[in-house]
């Protein structure tokens, strides 16, 4: 590193520091860390009124909550819910970077303009779409019966599979775009000389993918992997926007639960108990799947 | 590399389909805000408007508590979008500029606070926000979301601070600028384009966000777009005309202030990608 001049020394680089991240990281410390540990205080109270700090249960709300069959329910329809949207988004984000790593007319604009599904709002979103596959008035209906993959109108949120079809392709027409621009910034670090040298060597477009493209992608895939479950689950609004997690608990993730168990039915203590279990079990994931997949850690 | 005809055909193609899935919503819940109610609901949709009104504009901004939620959404919006920006300067400048212990610990420390479902500090924070008296004020609002675009926009902040010279501050103290006046006439101006990225991704962060604003904030006269919308939903007799205008006069601003902006956050968001 180079020498630095001696006004900013590294003396007083230190106070200077302390300073300046005293409130950004009081703030965080306020609003995430003391609340984190807070979530297990509760878990451990029997909290009935609101303000109130109930008295302590030791793990009760744990024993309640792992005995009862609607957390596992949830937690299997929250992994369906993951794995179809890392699958899904995976598929239509590479597609659309692949394109985009492309020189054409307008790409500029389009390299820009493509997240505009990530930047209206969740509830813009749940109206397009609510009104799109509506019987009435939607344009889903009659486009997919004019191309032939239907032949009468379907229920698009009618049964559970099917609304957990239709929310994880609305999920991800909102996301896709987002992981787009990431997957395209590891394309353009891929340099275009290996691709010129492959061609030459007389390796077609698909050879040139699989043998450069994928395995050069993949440091980048995992760290969207990661980011994509943790985002995925986290997952509310939409959901509770556009099923509340029906119909019969079909499409009910473990946020959808929680939201419910705290502010509908209103036990706080198994609510925070099943949230410190889900954020055990996501930060466990997390730590998982960095260490199996990551080839080397490449520091920052 | 030299693309043949099929290539360009493909690539057309692509391209279309792309287009299409992305803009074909929009074009069809924009157009449709202008329809006659029995357009709207028609059995046999259509692509191009056959009518025209401006009724559904005319009952949101009259009767309904649209234009409250609107400008309770610009107000929480633009505040946090500024908290959030001082704050990740300052971050960013004490963890990009400067040497002290404990850097990277605390660096990688903010980093995995995303890892925490944001579900499981609801709770804490509405209970610690009821016995603060913070519950149903615009400020519970904006602390929350500032917490939640802060660590991103430090992230985002990186690549920024890493695209601007040493050399450039050095030279400036070297001509005798002291520390502050160097940040302030030197790095601030040449961080705009950072500054751009963070300020659109908090807007829009906090423009869309729900769970919280429904629980935090109580009375009617408070609600955010996202909330008030979805209340719009289930009160009435589905009423497509006046969602649709709802949706489409929603989308605006974000639109509006990425037109101008939105080529910073791309390239933050990519750039920062590959560091």
């Amino acid at each position: 590193m180079a020498s630095k001049p001696t006004s900013s020394g590294r003396g007083s680089d230190g106070r200077v520091a302390f300073l300046l991240l005293a409130l950004p990281l009081g703030l965080l410390a306020a609003t995430l860390i003391v609340p984190m540990i807070s979530a297990i205080n509760i878990s451990l109270r029997d909290i009935r009124v609101i303000g109130s700090d109930g008295p302590f249960a030791g793990l009760d709300n744990y024993a309640r909550v792992l005995t009862d069959g609607t957390f596992w329910h949830a937690l299997g329809i929250s992994v369906v819910w993951v794995v179809g949207n890392a699958v899904v988004q995976t598929i239509l984000a590479l597609t659309a970077a692949l394109v985009l790593n492309e020189k054409f007319p307008g790409v500029r604009v389009a390299r820009v303009w493509i997240i505009l599904t990530w930047i209206i709002p969740t509830v813009v979103v749940v109206i397009i779409w609510r009104w799109l596959l509506s019987p009435s008035g939607g344009m889903v209906n009659p486009l997919l019966i004019q191309l032939g993959i239907i032949d009468r109108p379907m229920g698009f949120f009618a049964s559970g599979p099917a609304a957990m079809t239709s929310l994880i392709l609305i999920n991800s027409w909102r996301w896709f775009p987002f992981v787009a621009i990431m997957l395209l910034a590891g394309l353009q670090r891929i340099p275009g000389d290996i691709y010129e040298a492959a061609a030459v060597d007389g390796a077609g477009a698909v050879a040139r993918f699989r043998a450069i493209t994928w395995p050069l992608l993949q440091p980048t895939l995992l760290v969207l992997t990661v980011m994509g479950t943790l985002l995925s689950f986290n997952v509310f609004d939409i959901i509770w926007l556009l099923t509340a997690g029906g119909p019969a608990g079909g499409t009910e993730t473990l946020p959808v639960l929680i939201y419910e168990t705290a502010f509908k039915a209103y036990r706080m203590g198994d609510a925070a108990a099943m949230s410190v279990v889900a954020s055990v079990l996501m930060i466990g994931l997390a730590l998982v799947l960095l260490d199996r997949l990551a080839p080397k850690e490449t520091g920052r | 590399m030299k693309r043949g005809p099929l290539g360009w055909l493909v690539l057309a193609l692509a391209v279309l389909a792309l287009v299409f899935l992305v803009l074909a919503p929009m074009w069809l819940v924009g157009t449709s805000s202008f329809k006659l109610p029995r357009e709207i609901i028609n059995r046999v949709p259509t692509w191009f408007p056959h009518s025209f009104t401006l009724q559904h504009y005319q009952k949101l901004l009259q009767t309904s508590a649209f234009p409250t939620y609107f400008l309770n959404s610009v107000l929480v919006a633009a505040s946090s979008a500024f908290v959030t920006v001082i704050l990740a300067l300052m971050a960013g400048y004490a963890f990009f500029r400067l040497e002290f212990r404990g850097r990277d610990m605390l660096y990688r420390l903010i980093m995995v606070a995303y890892a925490f479902p944001s579900i499981v500090i609801l709770i804490p924070i509405y209970l610690m926000f009821a016995k603060v008296g913070l519950i149903d004020t615009d400020l519970a609002l904006v602390l929350v979301n500032v917490t939640f675009a802060l660590p991103f926009s430090i992230w985002m902040m990186r690549t920024f601070f890493a695209s601007l010279p040493r050399e450039l501050e050095e030279a400036a103290a070297i001509d005798g600028a002291g520390r502050w006046k160097t940040v302030v006439h030197v790095l601030i101006p040449l961080l705009r384009p950072g500054i751009a990225a963070i300020a659109i991704f908090a807007f829009v962060a906090s423009w869309t966000e729900y769970l919280f604003a429904s629980v935090l904030i109580i009375s009617d006269a408070k609600r955010t777009l996202p909330v008030g919308l979805s209340g719009i939903i289930g009160q009435y007799q589905i009423d497509w005309g006046l969602l649709l205008a709802g949706a489409s006069l929603s989308v605006l601003p974000v639109v509006v202030f990425f037109a101008f902006v939105g080529r910073w956050f791309v390239a933050g968001l990519t750039e920062g990608a590959v560091k």
